[in-house]
């Protein structure tokens, strides 16, 4: 039984590689060329700009995986990121603090408790994760416009404590850096930890789990407080990238995020799914978008074309596990 | 795996299609980085940008649409610096967001011209916009000349359906009105609900101002979609005769601001130039004349549209393709 499922896993995981190699391959043979004749797709510059635009939502996905894992959903992250980028950019302006650690601290903390809030209500009431989650998506983006009135708080190119936080994070490095560690350090929690089985077996089946004892709520609560957490520190990076606080950022970033998720092989009904999967989907994305980009394609047919992708991926996987 | 390299195959031979260009003599790439196609005065922008272009056959235009996400911009401006183009036009989204990125396309030796939004450091070559301010002010004193004929003596009541908040052309078109009506005493701004440029919600919101407001003579709509969602919510309860309505932006059209001039919904509209025109001149010299060298800044100055002008103006702003 366990290694049966770990043999589909396995598969899965080989299938959706194959779509990036696949992805990957194509993007390489119609680059456009430089004047040097070299392939503009494979430009060391190139392939780092598709790593810094993916790390964002990339990091978001990967607590949305273990949501998902559990069965559940957290619709409510792109609120959450604007909550953060909010906080953060507030801190950091406003003179409430002089260390930057300060600033991001109160920014990840807050995004974790909103998280937490979504996961305490979602394990104790037994209301369905969509209505939950969607509720706070409402509510966090309101406190988020109402924390700043609805207005961006700019961070200038200055010598000033903001413009040094923004100069240190949104150096290309750092971000992918911070993907990466985030990203390994997901992979050995779920593949590794008690707490990572706990993940799986909830989502697999929860009467199961429940007769065996495992600590449903807790679980539960605990993937929603990450959730929160990690999108607040995306926040964070948003908010040193673009160089503001912006209430209105992260609209439909859930979206994106569960895209990655689903087209990495996750299980939307949960138990089923893998880390390494939704890495794999979120460079999909990112590789796809750069191709298509480069080619000038037409951004109306880009969004076809990304449509036919995300459907094909997920009925590519289906089919061959019979799932 | 059979049917990822069906797709592979139709996707790369229909780019390949689109990418074979006609070689010859000296091709000039111009690339535009739009804020987001779907507003109506960005959608302008694009139609009149590709109309003036087409008309040389020695330039070829291509456009991304960040729809409104400033980190879709920066990706795609950064794919934009990779694809060394000979001209790069950007229309900002935000001002902190794009500043930087806007910055790695100058020192990439990419000529830029920021068009109609600012950014936070001159990371240009030239800044093609026009000035809210200055437009604010044109129709504050309409509709000071209008109160004045009205009642004799500069008095009554206003209603401002402002725009998204901290946009520049929000605070802008609401400063230069009120710096004139500042002067008057007794001309009142007895409401001035928020709508976010969206005509649908600026009929909401006038519907709640007609029922808290019993008379009202002049609404100022800081767009021309917010000044006749206003007029629609006049026209439901029968008061649309009791008040004038001003709108901004001016675009040519069946759907645009003059058409609504000369069908009196409107009584007066001032056109935002679309920076285009400006932006395709300067830039065809930055491209045909090595030793240009632009202005830093280019100011464009606004037309005021009353019925007597419309139907002229509508023959001047209404472009081939606009609906």
């Amino acid at each position: 039984m366990q290694s049966a499922r770990g043999g589909a896993g396995l598969l899965r995981r080989a299938q959706s590689l194959a779509a990036l190699l696949g992805i990957l391959i194509l993007a390489i043979v119609i680059s456009p060329t430089a004047s040097d004749g070299s392939r503009i797709f494979l430009q060391a510059g190139n392939l780092t700009d598709i790593l810094r635009q993916v790390s964002l939502i990339g990091i978001i996905s990967l607590s949305m995986t273990f949501v998902i894992l559990t069965g559940g959903i957290d619709l409510s992250v792109g609120s959450i990121l604007a909550l953060a980028t909010a906080l953060v950019a507030m801190f950091l302006t406003r003179g409430y603090t002089t260390h930057i650690a300060v600033a991001i601290l109160a920014a990840v903390a807050a995004a974790a408790l909103a998280g937490a809030l979504n996961g305490a209500v979602v394990a104790f009431t037994g209301i369905q994760p969509f209505i939950v989650t969607l509720a706070s998506m409402i509510g966090v983006r309101g406190l988020a416009k109402w924390l700043t009135n609805n207005q961006n708080i700019d961070i200038g190119f200055g010598k000033d404590l903001a413009s040094e936080f923004a100069a240190i994070f949104r150096e290309k490095a750092i971000v992918i850096g911070a993907y990466a560690l985030v990203a390994a350090m997901f992979w050995v929690v779920l593949a590794r930890t008690v707490f990572g089985r706990h993940v799986r077996a909830v989502g697999d089946n929860e009467k199961a789990a429940e007769y065996a004892g495992l600590p449903i709520r807790a679980t539960k609560i605990w993937v929603y407080t990450l959730s929160g957490l990690f999108t607040g520190f995306a926040g964070v990076l948003y908010a040193a990238e673009n160089h503001q606080g912006n209430p209105n950022a992260g609209v439909a970033y859930e979206l994106d995020a569960i895209a990655a998720v689903v087209i990495g092989g996750t299980r939307l009904s949960g138990g089923k799914g893998s880390i390494s999967g939704t890495i794999i989907g979120t460079l999909i994305i990112g590789v796809l978008t750069n191709m298509l980009r480069l080619n000038n394609v037409d951004s109306n047919v880009e969004m076809m074309i990304k449509a036919v992708i995300i459907v094909l991926a997920v009925a590519v996987q289906r089919e061959r596990n019979g799932t | 795996m059979k049917r990822q390299s069906w797709i592979s195959l139709g996707l790369g031979g229909a780019l390949l299609l689109s990418g074979c260009g006609v070689e010859g003599k000296k091709q000039f790439v111009v690339a535009f980085s739009q804020a987001n196609n779907a507003e109506p005065y960005r959608a302008a922008q694009n139609v009149f940008l590709a109309k003036l272009l087409a008309q040389q056959p020695d330039v070829k235009l291509v456009i991304s649409d960040a729809q409104q996400d400033n980190s879709k911009q920066v990706a795609q401006v950064e794919t934009f610096i990779r694809q060394k183009p000979d001209l790069l036009i950007v229309a900002p989204n935000e001002r902190a967001a794009l500043t930087a990125v806007m910055g790695q396309a100058m020192e990439a030796k990419i000529p830029v011209i920021c068009l109609e939004r600012d950014i936070l450091q001159p990371n240009y070559t030239t800044y093609v916009h026009s000035d809210n301010v200055a437009i604010g002010r044109l129709a504050g004193q309409f509709i000071v000349d209008h109160l004045t004929k009205k009642y004799g003596t500069p008095q009554g009541n206003i209603v401002a359906i402002r725009g998204l908040l901290g946009v520049e052309g929000e605070i802008n078109r609401d400063r230069g009105a009120k710096e004139v009506f500042d002067k008057y005493p007794e001309i009142k701004i007895v409401a001035d609900p928020v709508a976010d440029w969206i005509q649908a919600k600026a009929k909401d919101r006038m519907t709640e101002v007609l029922r808290a407001q019993p008379k009202i003579d002049v609404v100022y709509g800081h767009n021309d979609p917010m000044a006749i969602g206003a007029y629609l919510a006049a026209k439901e309860l029968g008061r649309e005769k009791e008040m004038i309505f001003v709108g901004v932006d001016g675009l040519g059209g069946q759907a645009g601001g003059i058409r609504k001039v000369m069908d009196g919904i409107l009584a007066a509209t001032f056109v935002y130039p679309l920076c285009v025109d400006k932006a395709v001149e300067v830039g065809n010299r930055i491209l045909h004349e090595p030793a240009f060298k632009p202005e830093k800044d280019y100011l464009l100055e606004s037309v005021m549209v009353t019925p007597e002008n419309a139907a002229q103006m509508y023959q001047q702003f209404t472009l081939p393709g606009m609906h």
